[in-house]
């Protein structure tokens, strides 16, 4: 293994190039690097550079710069374990911070989850997402649907279609927005009973793992969202932030104008430094579940149906995402 | 909702897996953690083939194991019509001895680890054992990132393993421990770091030192690698080691 220092460069110059459109070159690279704390020079990049090109993960396209191969893709989803440890919740919050949805003005952007569909599935998917929103399963009915070369931001594969639901982490940045410090702390598997909550069987903290928990408990095929929605019992997907007990009244007040615009389906706000639904919440805090928006594509799954979901991809524009 | 179905964090229930494990090395008696897993009966003769060329590959905690049937129950739980278990030992009896010989051995998380050329590489995706209900390997066994098989196959690929961290001054003692139950036929261990100094790419504590060790669960992995349905239940309890076969004596 390379000096750490190194290779920490080395990613950081492939995170560059990866999230370029474009080829790039040293000096742009450069000037990023700057950008994110990073004092290194023109000259040091394209050492670097030589170095990833040796092997293999970037690729030089003459003097107009370089892109990512596939085999460093690859790589930067398996390189610096230690810094991906705490990355699933470092990329939740940068999405936190772009969600600035204002509930005054009914402008600005939620989180989403990006789920593509083969275009064959569409309509049998769509009509199972409605039934799940209908009933409640999300924090949001609002979807937003994403055709080939419709929007440049998102990339949707040939002979799908995208489409965008509301993610909870939604609900952390309205928090946020309005002055509360919040910290999203598990995802889980949650009983249903009786059409309401009854406890979570499973947790996974948004600290501590390189994968993100909803996505965890997804690819387990852990719910049964279909059977919860028609005989009141079974497992859904939720998850659990808390907040400072002082905000509470604050949050229920967001939550009810919330509501109006299509954000709610939470469940509680817990009491003062209780479990919340058997979630541990820490002393002087209070938990705030609420149902994830990827329960309408999990349902889609159940069905026998097969999709492609990424859980809190990206930020949409509110406005645009309409009911099903 | 049963209060029993209360969740509880592997972390915990590491602990309390490490307080009960009584095997001891020397005199080979006592109890040892094991994973249970089932499978149909159907696939009992591929399940084996599996399990006996991965174990005597090395790809496991030891090559000791028990095969329960229709009716057999073990620690509440009872193997069902059609179903086949296997208990085999799990990684963590080896943080049992450990904390037996006096070491405050700390299990932090459970995770995949790249093979490259028959070496060790480094960790590529973790789960700690306090964040999470659910025992780490079974998660990631459950999101198809493995790829023990072919790490079997050209020596190059992505296995099940774990990491715990014990304090420097207690390395003699963990030499001796190691070497003793490597004696007793329960191997597994990948890697033994130096104090201070990082492991397959992972920082360790201060006056720490970090022991890699293959997940009990690799079997598992190749068996759902091949498309064979089967059910783990990681860390599910203690059996006494005198309870147990060598593979090769069941193929």
């Amino acid at each position: 293994m390379t000096d750490p220092n190194v290779e920490r460069k080395l990613v950081e110059i492939m995170r560059i190039i990866n999230e370029s459109d474009k080829p790039l070159g040293a000096r742009l690279i450069a000037d990023e690097l700057h950008n994110r704390g990073y004092a290194i020079g023109e000259r040091a990049v394209r050492y670097h550079l030589r170095i990833l090109d040796e092997r293999g993960f970037t690729k030089k396209h003459g003097y107009i710069g370089r892109t990512i191969t596939e085999r460093g893709r690859k790589e930067l989803n398996d390189a610096l374990i230690s810094d991906r440890f705490g990355f699933v919740i470092t990329r939740i919050e940068e999405l936190i911070y772009k969600a600035d949805y204002n509930l005054e003005t009914g402008k600005g952007n939620v989180i989403v989850n990006i789920t593509n569909i083969d275009k064959n599935d569409y309509d049998n998917a769509t009509d199972i997402i409605k039934y799940a929103m209908d009933h409640g399963a999300t924090i949001s009915p609002r979807v937003g649907i994403i055709e080939e070369d419709t929007d440049l931001d998102i990339y949707v594969p040939d002979g799908k279609v995208a489409i965008a639901t509301v993610c909870s982490i939604t609900f952390d940045g309205l928090l946020l927005n309005s002055g509360i410090p919040v910290v999203p702390v598990f995802g889980g598997l949650m009983q249903m009973e009786d059409y309401s909550p009854a406890g979570f069987l499973d947790l996974i903290s948004y600290s501590g793992t390189s994968i993100d928990p909803i996505k965890i408990f997804l690819r387990r095929k852990a719910t049964s969202i279909l059977e919860a929605i028609d005989t009141g019992n079974g497992k859904m997907l939720a998850n659990v932030r808390q907040i400072p007990v002082s905000a509470a009244t604050r949050a229920e007040e967001l939550l009810n104008v919330a509501a109006k615009h299509d954000i709610s389906g939470h469940l509680a706000i817990g009491d003062p430094g209780e479990d919340v639904l058997y979630a541990p919440i820490e002393r002087g805090k209070v938990g705030i579940p609420v149902m994830v928006g990827i329960n309408s594509v999990a349902a889609v799954e159940e069905a026998g149906i097969n999709v492609d979901t990424h859980p809190v991809s990206s930020v949409m524009e509110y406005s645009k995402m309409k009911k099903l | 909702m049963q209060s029993n179905q209360r969740i509880q964090f592997t972390s915990s229930k590491i602990e309390d897996l490490m307080f009960r494990t009584t095997f001891n090395p020397k005199t080979m008696e006592g109890d040892v953690i094991v994973n249970l897993s089932l499978i149909d009966k159907q696939d009992f003769d591929d399940v084996l083939k599996i399990f006996s060329m991965a174990i005597n590959s090395g790809l496991a905690v030891s090559p000791l194991l028990k095969i329960l049937h229709e009716g057999d129950s073990i620690s509440g739980r009872k193997v069902g019509e059609g179903e086949v278990g296997f208990a085999t030992v799990c990684s963590i009896t080896i943080d049992g001895l450990l904390l037996k010989a006096g070491v405050m051995v700390k299990p932090r998380f459970g995770g995949l680890v790249e093979i490259r050329d028959g070496e060790p590489v480094r960790f590529t995706n973790v789960l700690t054992y306090h964040s999470t209900t659910i025992d780490p390997l079974e998660v990631l066994m459950s999101q198809e990132l493995t790829s023990v098989m072919s790490m079997l196959k050209t020596g190059s690929g992505k296995i099940l393993a774990n990491l715990r961290e014990a304090p420097m001054v207690a390395r003699d003692v963990i030499d001796s421990t190691l070497a003793d139950m490597v004696d007793a036929g329960i191997n597994g261990i990948l890697e033994v770091g130096e104090p201070n100094t990082r492991i397959l790419d992972v920082p360790v504590e201060r006056d720490h030192l970090g022991i890699v060790v293959i997940g009990g669960t690799n079997p598992m992995a190749i068996v759902q690698e091949h498309g064979i349905p089967i059910r783990t239940n990681a860390m599910s309890t203690l059996i006494d080691i005198n309870k147990l076969s060598h593979i090769n004596d069941l193929v």
